[in-house]
């Protein structure tokens, strides 16, 4: 069963916390969720909404048509209606006018009910959010204002709810990160909240330095004085730090930064979501330098990898990049699935403070002295290629791809990050199969396999010109021609990528 | 404590780093303090990388002060002391000194103040004067200096002192004053290129000493002298001082180190 809710209104009418109550209810009845975000760059006013997808099984996406409007402005009903299924209902501000800055919790106790979840849960759920006769009240009213529609039973499931952000966080936490340095930039401001909120109670530091030139030399400091050092950024920052990315090339001191993307060129589209700096992640910094770049589909997914990334980087004093985007960072997915084992992070360098120990910018011999002399230099060059052939052996121990459907079918999706929850909906009760890339650097030798395998293959990306779809042909020589290519800044809805998966794949 | 190292010096015979790096070695083995750890930028300042036996990072062009910020924030046991450019820090890395100011980390900056780009073989800096002509600037620099005091009076920084390269004993004296400083401390040192900008070579005799703590007064010092011309008296010594907080002393992360 699968039940979807829009929730709309002016910034600051607080959608998310009926999103937010709604869930918290649901998954305590073992009913899964998936909470899209789309609000412009601004701070009061506009127009934001959430789409809110219940299933009774795991779900990762969000369709174009909606069985609910909760509306707590005009504006809500003018936009969406025509997103509204022909049996769609809409929950309208109009007859909880009165509760003012309650009407959100109203429109969360209409919803509830219909849902056919006994009050009790709603307003046990109300005093731990609130806790405020008005609150409760307004929940209460709103609950009494509907008939319910649907019967949810409790099912036995034991579910979380955590956004892409959270999971970058606790990825960086149970890796025992000492330092976290960035400067302000959605959508990677989540993870710099999320770190800043816990930094005390789990000993850390997050430090917003001046820039993010700032940013990336602080954090090639702190690394060398031997604190576990991670960044964070999204497009403009990056780019400020590619110079910062090629030092670190050289001087071998560890780093760990994540890059969440958001549509550019220049400014973009700040609070919206895309796939095309995978360019960039791969490339940014100049000469030539080993590094990982993992992109992790799902907040498991980001946890586990998160933590690869510290400990490939403390193994190999090397870079790594952990790419995400505005989907996978600000959406609330829900799960029942525990994260792998941590790995332990081992530092695997020399400290100053207990002996002499020199990093530098420069080309230079084994004490960190500068060298011009073409031997030592070209031993240097080929050492930095070793090093991530080393890198790439290591990583054969994670899973940098994964397979999902159909293992015997001849028709294969391949996709990497944020797109993972949408395709794995789409496919669902198909015979397709999902090829899954994680480790975009260093590349898993099975990719070329499986395409060989397939009779046809589509690529998804949600990019202009397909880049996964361009390293793939670098790596194996093999164009994939049939795209499906998403470049509006929004992500893929369900019902819409099932149909054109359909159509590549006939 | 053996500062020297084996490397061939690369600076030009009688480069005024030469002195700045003596007065450093004097400054470091009056202090008796261990753990020093040193960043430099991109330059013939930054040299000095390779002739002092301490730890450090042989940092970027201009981010001297956010890799010293990070090292302290890394491990605020390690003394850290940064090496830095004029073209380092007034041109490419402007916004981190008058960053450096509001954190107040406990470090040491010498920023070595040939007034012109030496290495890339010299063109014209922020503190460079009028009508220096450069290979790239053959019409003559038409910009006015930057005065690198005021900035950093206004910048908050909390030591403040000015160094002529060739009075080896006072800018060593300095410089161990400015490393025992609890904050941030800033050192500008005068120095001359024999090469490029020859035209401001030989200040020495413009300069004289002082040791001032009081604001009003640094003001007045920091404007004797605006980098421009061979007029007026050059103020060295300590310009300005005063006690803040630290980084260090605020972060409860950072009070008992890592
Ligand atoms: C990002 C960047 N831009 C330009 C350069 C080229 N560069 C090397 S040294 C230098 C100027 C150094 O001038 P200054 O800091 O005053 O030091 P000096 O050589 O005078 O001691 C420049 C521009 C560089 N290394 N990095
Ligand atoms: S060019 Fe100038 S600053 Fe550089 S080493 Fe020669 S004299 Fe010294």
């Amino acid at each position: 069963m699968k039940v979807s809710v829009l929730i709309g209104g002016k910034a600051g009418q607080g959608i998310n916390k009926v999103s937010q109550i709604i869930s918290d209810v649901l998954i305590k009845q073992g009913h899964f969720t998936f909470n899209y975000r789309d609000y412009p760059s601004l701070i009061r006013g506009g127009h934001n909404f959430n789409i809110l997808s219940i299933s009774n099984t795991r779900i990762g996406s969000h369709e174009s048509k909606v069985d609910f409007i909760l509306a707590m402005d005009k504006n809500t009903i003018k936009i969406h209606k025509k997103e509204l299924k022909k049996e769609g209902i809409i929950i309208s501000y109009e007859k909880f006018k009165d509760l003012g800055i309650n009407l959100n919790i109203a429109l969360a106790g209409a919803f509830t009910k219909i849902l056919g979840i006994e009050k009790k849960y709603l307003i046990k759920e109300i005093k731990k959010e609130l806790n405020n006769p008005e609150s409760i009240k307004a929940a209460e009213k709103g609950f009494n204002s509907q008939e319910v529609k649907f019967n949810l039973k409790k099912q036995n499931n034991k579910i979380k709810i955590i956004s892409g952000s959270q999971a970058v966080a606790q990825g960086a936490i149970n890796s025992k990160i000492n330092r976290y340095f960035a400067y302000p930039m959605t959508p990677a401001t989540g993870v710099m909240n999320e770190l800043a909120e816990k930094q005390i109670k789990n000993k850390f530091m997050v430090f917003q330095p001046e820039n993010e030139i700032a940013v990336v030399n602080a954090a090639l400091g702190s690394s060398f004085a031997g604190a576990n050092t991670m960044i964070g950024t999204s497009g403009g920052g990056f780019d400020l730090m590619s110079e910062g990315l090629s030092f670190q090339g050289i001087s071998e001191i560890p780093l760990v930064v994540y890059l969440s993307s958001r549509p550019g060129p220049g400014t973009g589209v700040p609070t919206y979501s895309t796939q095309s700096d995978l360019n960039i992640a791969l490339r940014a910094g100049h000469g030539e330098f080993p590094r990982v770049v993992i992109a992790p589909g799902d907040p498991k997914e980001a946890i586990e990898k998160t933590n690869e990334a510290f400990y490939l980087t403390n193994k190999f004093n090397c870079l790594s990049i952990l790419l995400s985007d505005k989907h996978l960072a600000e959406s609330e997915f829900s799960t029942n699935k525990k994260p792998n084992k941590i790995l332990k992070v081992i530092a695997n360098k020399k400290l100053p403070g207990k002996s002499i120990v020199k990093a530098s910018s420069y080309e230079h011999d084994k004490f960190g002295n500068t060298t011009e002399d073409p031997k030592i230099i070209k031993k240097n060059q080929e050492n930095r290629l070793k090093k991530y052939s080393q890198i790439k052996t290591e990583a054969k121990k994670f899973e940098m791809i994964k397979i999902y459907g159909k293992r015997t079918s001849k028709k294969l999706i391949i996709g990497w990050g944020s797109t993972k929850g949408v395709i794995l909906d789409a496919i669902e009760n198909t015979d397709y199969k999902f090829l899954q890339i994680l480790y975009l650097m260093p590349m898993s030798n099975e990719i070329k396999k499986e395409i060989k395998k397939a009779k046809k293959v589509v690529l998804v990306e949600n990019n202009l010109t397909g880049q996964l779809g361009r390293i793939i042909r670098e790596k194996t020589g093999i164009e994939i021609k049939n795209r499906i290519l998403r470049y509006d800044s929004r992500p893929f809805l369900c019902d819409e990528l099932r149909k054109e998966i359909r159509n590549k794949l006939k | 404590m053996n500062l020297d190292t084996k490397n061939e010096i690369t600076w030009c015979p009688g480069c005024s780093n030469f002195m700045i790096l003596n007065s450093v070695k004097k400054a470091i083995k009056k202090s008796k303090i261990k753990n020093f750890t040193m960043v430099t930028g991109i330059g013939c300042h930054a040299k000095i990388f390779d002739y002092l036996n301490i730890s450090g990072i042989y940092g970027l062009h201009g981010r001297v002060l956010p890799t010293m910020l990070g090292i302290k924030i890394g491990n605020p046991k390690l003394n850290v002391i940064g090496f830095a450019g004029d073209g380092d820090t007034y041109s490419e890395g402007l916004s981190h000194f008058i960053s450096a100011g509001r954190y107040n980390s406990n470090m040491t900056l010498l920023v070595h103040d040939n007034q012109s780009f030496s290495l890339t073989t010299g063109q014209v800096t922020p503190t460079s004067q009028q009508g220096f002509k450069a290979k790239s600037e053959p019409l003559g620099n038409f910009n006015t200096p930057l005065n690198p005091l005021k900035l950093a009076l206004s910048s908050g920084i909390t030591f403040i002192a000015r160094c002529d390269s060739k009075d080896i004993d006072h800018t060593a004296k300095i410089i161990e004053q400015a490393i025992k400083h609890k904050g941030f401390a800033f050192v500008e040192i005068i120095q001359t290129c024999l090469i490029f900008n020859k035209e401001m070579n030989n200040l020495s005799k413009y300069t004289y000493k002082v040791n001032n703590s009081n604001m009003k007064k640094a003001i007045i010092l920091a404007d004797k002298w605006n980098y421009n011309s061979k007029k007026g008296k050059i103020p060295i010594g300590i310009i300005y001082k005063e006690k803040r907080k630290t980084l260090e002393e605020n972060w409860p992360q950072l009070k008992n180190g890592r």
